[in-house]
């Protein structure tokens, strides 16, 4: 499960390390203007392909790449309920995990208030994002954001089961 | 947890303050625990030794009590022989109250009996709540299912069978969170219940159980399942095992609640701590950031050198101020005392004579070199 996991976040990261070469560029709609063109889509020929990497069914990262920004969308969540009934908590888990980020994306200058339609959570990395801050820290931030995510959701799942099992053992205690 | 103990804490406080007041005082207090169970203790300062305390508790089933006024007889002569010693029932009870005992705690002479006494009392719900259950499980024949309300919005069946009574919780939640914890919870019940051979065994399912056939759809209509407790005759062998049983019993839901209520209040404060971690790696990614933070440290520590050199001269001089005033103080103690012009103005008026001053004792070596000036002088003047 760890390797399959190294390898998904190394492919994430020489993806990303290609695609970020961002740089400044005007809109061509609209005169002094600047705005993120994979965001807009007016311009086809400042896009570049996007790319799709998937660890398993339900697991997928998605970068698509312009002249002047970058969107990164991942989907996290495990699986739907009637597939796997035991991943219900986690699924649960990181939805709520998920949201919680969102509603502070704020504090991360890069996350999406809203994720890409069919993803959970999106990042979005414009030219002036490289400016501010390093690449290559960019790159681990996102990396580590997945890498975190996904360690948070089953140390989660383990203190809440861990959890229900000492308060059970605590009630059945009573009666003894 | 003390949310879930028995006894009254209010009351205990109500009672052991009254208990200790140096003057008699009038009490007259009112007040509910567990949404429901409404208090009122009453005592004036005429009559201080007794003190009134009411207690209204619903019926746990309106099924089997539809006019509910009073307490059955059976509650009653068990409260009595309970509180025997320091209380008597009142009939009847205050209005709007299921129970009102008078209490005179003057029989008793050791402080220490008196607090046994009061924790006691505190114990009453139970003692009523129990009394009832049993009643109604006797009410209830060899077979048979009964609706019990201990809270309003969640009641729950018990199931009687000739060898064990099924306690049936049908569990109902507002939202999927609470519902994936509470499931795990049960599960890892339904796991432990091996383990603990004295608890009665527990079991969850999604369907209703087989004992609440023929029960409305309503009431059987629920996201959480089924949890149902298995009591045998050993579980409510002895009356204060049985009253235990029952009220843990009882509690359950209430139970289940303040559990899923604490594991929320863990995700989020675990979410939280991540949410900081996650923040720290994206403030170290700024360029402004980390340039800030370097060149202020390095201007930090040039200041931090300046400080100590100016700091270090400045000592330097004031060491070098203090041992110069010492060096002059020292020289002024040794040099004799001199007025300016005074000498000039001894040579210009000879008349002007100055006394002698008697010369005070001092070592061989100074006063002969006195002498020796004091007789340059007087040749001088000769």
């Amino acid at each position: 499960m760890a390797n399959t996991l190294r390898l998904y976040l190394t492919c994430i990261r020489n993806t990303l390390e290609a695609a970020m070469c961002l740089q400044n560029f005007p809109c061509q709609e609209v005169e002094r203007h600047n705005k993120p063109e994979v965001e807009l889509k007016t311009s086809l020929e400042l896009l570049l392909n996007p790319v799709l990497i998937c660890r398993n069914e339900a697991e997928k990262c998605l970068i698509e790449t312009s002249i002047n920004s970058i969107r990164i969308s991942m989907k996290v969540t495990i699986c739907h309920l009637e597939v796997k009934q035991a991943d219900e908590l986690e699924n649960i888990l990181a939805k709520k995990f998920l949201r919680f980020l969102s509603m502070r994306a704020e504090a991360f200058q890069v996350l999406r208030r809203k994720p890409v339609q069919g993803y959970d959570i999106s990042f979005l990395i414009t030219n002036y994002h490289c400016e501010d801050m390093h690449k290559h820290k960019l790159i681990d931030f996102i990396v580590q954001f997945m890498e975190d995510i996904d360690k948070e959701i089953s140390e989660l799942k383990l203190s809440v089961n861990t959890r229900g099992r000492l308060v059970a053992t605590e009630f059945l205690k009573q009666f003894i | 947890m003390a949310f879930f103990s028995s006894g009254s804490r209010a009351l205990v406080e109500i009672l052991m303050r009254m208990q200790s007041a140096e003057r008699p005082m009038p009490v007259d207090h009112t007040f509910f625990e567990f949404g429901s169970i409404r208090y009122h203790v009453e005592a004036s300062a005429s009559d201080p030794e007794n003190v009134y305390l009411s207690i209204s508790t619903p019926s746990l089933s309106h099924e089997a009590a539809p006019s509910s006024t009073g307490l059955p007889e059976a509650t009653l002569q068990e409260t009595r022989k309970a509180y025997h010693k320091f209380a008597e029932v009142v009939e009847p009870p205050r209005e709007g109250y299921v129970l009102t005992l008078k209490l005179n705690f003057s029989g008793l002479a050791r402080p220490k009996d008196r607090v046994k006494a009061i924790n006691q009392v505190s114990l009453l719900q139970s003692v009523v709540l129990s009394s009832q259950l049993r009643d109604m499980l006797g009410c209830l024949g060899p077979s048979g299912t009964m609706k019990l309300v201990y809270s309003q919005r969640e009641p729950f069946f018990v199931s009687k069978t000739a060898e064990k009574i099924h306690a049936i919780f049908p569990m109902r939640f507002r939202d999927d969170t609470d519902l994936a914890i509470a499931t795990s919870f049960f599960q890892e019940l339904q796991d432990l219940g091996n383990s603990f051979a004295r608890a009665p065994r527990c079991s969850w399912s999604p369907i209703p159980p087989p004992e609440l056939r023929g029960e409305h759809v309503d009431r059987l209509t629920t996201n959480g399942g089924f949890v149902s407790f298995g009591v045998l005759s050993r579980h409510v062998r002895g009356k204060k095992r049985a009253a235990k049983t029952a009220w843990i019993l009882l509690n359950f839901q209430a139970y289940v609640k303040y559990h899923i209520k604490c594991t929320r209040s863990h995700i989020q404060s675990r979410m939280r701590q991540r949410l900081e971690a996650l923040t720290e790696v994206i403030q170290d990614a700024s360029l402004r950031g980390n340039h800030d933070k370097t060149r202020s440290q390095a201007v930090l520590k040039k200041r931090r050198i300046k400080r100590r050199l100016i700091s270090f001269a400045k000592a330097n001089a004031k060491l070098q101020k203090g041992f110069r005033a010492i060096l002059d103080k020292v020289k002024r103690l040794r040099l004799r005392i001199r007025v300016k012009g005074l000498d000039r103005l001894r040579r210009q008026c000879r008349c002007f004579a100055v006394p002698r001053l008697p010369v005070p004792p001092r070592t061989k070596e100074k006063e002969h070199r006195y002498h020796k000036l004091a007789s340059v002088r007087s040749r001088e003047q000769g």
